[in-house]
């Protein structure tokens, strides 16, 4: 144990982080009221979406099913290997090739083993013996990302029958294929980021490749990882066609190689010596997974925390209140945000400068995070200051494109890793605005990110629309996002489904008029076309398409951070000593 | 003493929330403005009892309109 309190007494941030100003205002009855029917279809939103997760889950053969077998599910398995309270799981609805399962096959998020934050992924033995499926190499290529990106281990649970084959043009080949995760291991191991597997079952092909490209290798006893299973050994010799009697003889070798698949533990153990650890009992596997997650090195949590974990200062089902379902209600972002850092305080970088546009320094499990959001709500008629109309909350204008800069540039300085908070409906626009260079400083802002090579995090709690969801911290910023989240108010469109209507129909039916036409058609069109934006921006929809790597309940939102906080100062790749942080100095002033 | 409640912005009169006679608190929402595609809820600048509301719904409200009344 670590004479905590008497570091943070010698702490010499202890003036700026300890005594952080509180923000944010206690939710009225009023507003519990009002918002009551706003809270009940956020609640119906999550519990569709968690509807779609379990049946996911339940995909395939059953847990009876499978013990019955003598193995145990996927799930089985993490909850044994996963530090109990710590899985954040991620891609949970993912799907993009809109597999009948629901799935990609592989289940993967953030948890914590042995007290250490990683990242895990196993395939889902329950359906089809773990096979690849369409859209699952872009998934482990997002897990891949990760760890990458967090800089923590990266876990595997291994068991893995190979490739759908009636479905394998879907993902074979290509530059993102079904082989990209192979070369991705390289380069975690290039990296120094370790890849543990724990193998089980048979694992021929692409399944042996994934068996056998991690760090260390800990196999289950009836394991096996092979160049080419049974289905290719005994049927290696083409011959133009198939007969009875041909089948007759494939039934043999099939029955032969069956009984003793290529790649079992006495040749990759007791011969090639690619397996470290072999054990009697599936659990075995799991405990020596333990075992190596202790043997690597992390951080404390107490050496980068600049005060005491606290939790917010209030509850967090509050959020429930304060986040309008309604995209068009105004909200207090502070009030959010106070609902989901610790002791709801803060130091705010700039406040009075680019009012559209929250910039500043929260603690999570008592470590620094810098935090960006939008800030809904009228912005006065004087700003912005360019223009001659009013500004609302939500757009962004010339002085919070500066701020995001400044505030960013100095995070990256000052090695502070940063969550952003999304609720956007786009960039000012018009001659105005490009004379103001929002254009210029949009992208200026893409580049300060790209300097900071800090981990980062997006949470669109409502809408991401047009560059500003590039632009602020997007999945765009794909060397450094390590994960974005959704809420149930997510919206992800380049604009409006209504906008998009009138920007695509408004010069057919200038034509139309012009023609002596009926507009009733175009109309019609527009209904449609903005119909189908709705369809196509909601929560289920860019959590399938991996618009957002997980929709998470409100209540659960602060668990995410919490995961991210501690896995971004786990290991750090570079450190800004605290005494020589430059950030709550200029906050200060 | 009464207080006046004054639009903040020019728009339309989405929703009244509160009735004349009704207690409210400071901080309470009052009313909501519909402008420039958004809902801008409006909050009583004071405690008191909404003593007469000036506009109803629908109605065009120009920046710095009394809106309601709170003695």
């Amino acid at each position: 144990m670590y004479g905590r309190t008497r570091n943070l007494e010698n702490n010499d941030v202890k003036p700026y982080f300890e005594n952080m100003q509180r923000f944010g205002k206690e939710l009225k009855d009023g507003r519990r009221r009002r918002a009551s029917a706003s809270m009940e279809k956020l609640k119906q939103g999550e519990t569709h979406i968690e509807r779609q997760k379990k049946n996911i889950e339940g995909a395939g053969f059953s847990t009876e099913q499978m013990n019955k077998r003598g193995v145990m599910t996927v799930w089985q398995r993490l909850d044994y290997l996963i530090d109990p309270g710590t899985w954040r799981p991620l891609h949970s609805l993912y799907n993009p090739l809109n597999n009948k399962t629901g799935a990609t096959n592989v289940v993967d998020g953030l948890a914590k083993i042995s007290g250490r934050w990683a990242v895990v992924i196993g395939f889902d033995n329950k359906v089809m013996a773990g096979a690849w499926l369409p859209g699952q190499s872009e998934n482990i290529l997002r897990v891949t990302n990760l760890s990458r990106r967090l800089n923590v281990p990266l876990i595997w649970l291994v068991n893995c029958s190979g490739a759908k084959l009636d479905e394998q043009e879907k993902f074979y080949a290509d530059r993102r294929g079904a082989g990209a995760p192979f070369f991705r291991h390289a380069e975690l191991n290039q990296l120094g980021i370790p890849v543990l597997a724990g193998i089980y079952g048979t694992n021929p092909a692409g399944g042996g490749y994934h068996g056998i490209s991690p760090t260390i290798l800990l196999a289950h006893k009836d394991a096996n990882i092979a160049v080419g299973g049974v289905g290719i050994v005994s049927g290696m010799s083409p011959k133009g066609g198939f007969d009875a009697e041909m089948l007759e003889e494939l039934v043999e070798k099939t029955r032969e190689f069956s009984a003793k698949p290529p790649g079992r533990v006495e040749t990759h153990y007791y011969e090639t010596g690619f397996f470290s650890e072999i054990y009697e009992e599936e659990t075995g596997v799991l405990d020596g997974i333990k075992q190596y997650m202790e043997a690597i090195p992390a951080y404390k949590p107490h050496f980068f925390q600049v005060a005491e974990p606290a939790e917010p200062a209030y509850p967090q089902d509050d959020l429930y209140y304060l986040l309008p379902f309604n995209q068009k209600e105004v909200y207090s972002f502070d009030d959010v945000l106070a609902r989901l850092v610790d002791a709801g305080e803060h130091m705010e970088f700039r406040p009075e400068y680019g009012p559209e546009v929250y910039t500043g320094l929260c603690r999570i499990d008592g470590q620094l995070i810098g935090c960006i959001g939008n800030r809904s709500g009228y912005l006065g008629k004087d700003y912005p200051e360019y223009a001659d109309y009013p500004g609302m909350g939500g757009k962004l204008y010339r002085q919070g494109l500066i701020k995001m800069n400044e505030f960013v540039t100095h995070c990256g300085r000052d090695r502070i890793p940063i969550v952003w908070f999304q609720d956007t409906s786009g960039i000012d626009v018009g001659d105005l605005a490009e004379k103001a260079e929002l254009l210029g400083l949009g992208q200026a802002l893409i580049y300060s990110i790209q300097q900071t090579e800090l981990p980062m995090i997006l949470v669109v709690l409502r809408k991401g629309t047009a560059a500003a969801h590039y632009l602020m911290g997007g999945p765009t910023a794909n060397r450094h996002n390590a994960f974005t989240l959704g809420t149930a108010a997510t919206e992800i469109a380049v604009m409006h489904g209504e906008t998009a209507a009138v920007a695509m129909y408004s010069r057919r039916a200038v034509k139309e008029k012009a023609a002596g036409g009926s507009l009733d058609a175009i109309a019609d069109k527009m209904n449609t076309l903005a119909e189908q934006y709705q369809t196509h921006s909601n929560p289920g929809y860019c959590a399938r398409h991996g618009l957002v790597d997980e929709i998470v309940e409100l209540s659960g939102l602060r668990n995410y951070l919490v995961a991210f906080a501690g896995a971004a100062y786990q290991n750090p790749q570079s450190i800004c000593p605290r005494h020589q942080l430059i950030l709550p100095r200029i906050i200060k002033g | 003493m009464t207080e006046d409640v004054l639009a903040p912005l020019s728009g339309n009169v989405w929703k009244i929330t509160v009735e004349v006679g009704e207690t409210i608190e400071e901080d309470d929402e009052v009313l909501i403005i519909e402008a420039l595609k958004m809902e801008t809820p409006i909050y009583a600048p004071c405690d008191g009892k909404v003593k007469e509301i000036h506009v109803k719904e629908g109605d065009t409200v120009e920046e710095d309109q009394p809106l309601l009344s709170i003695e």
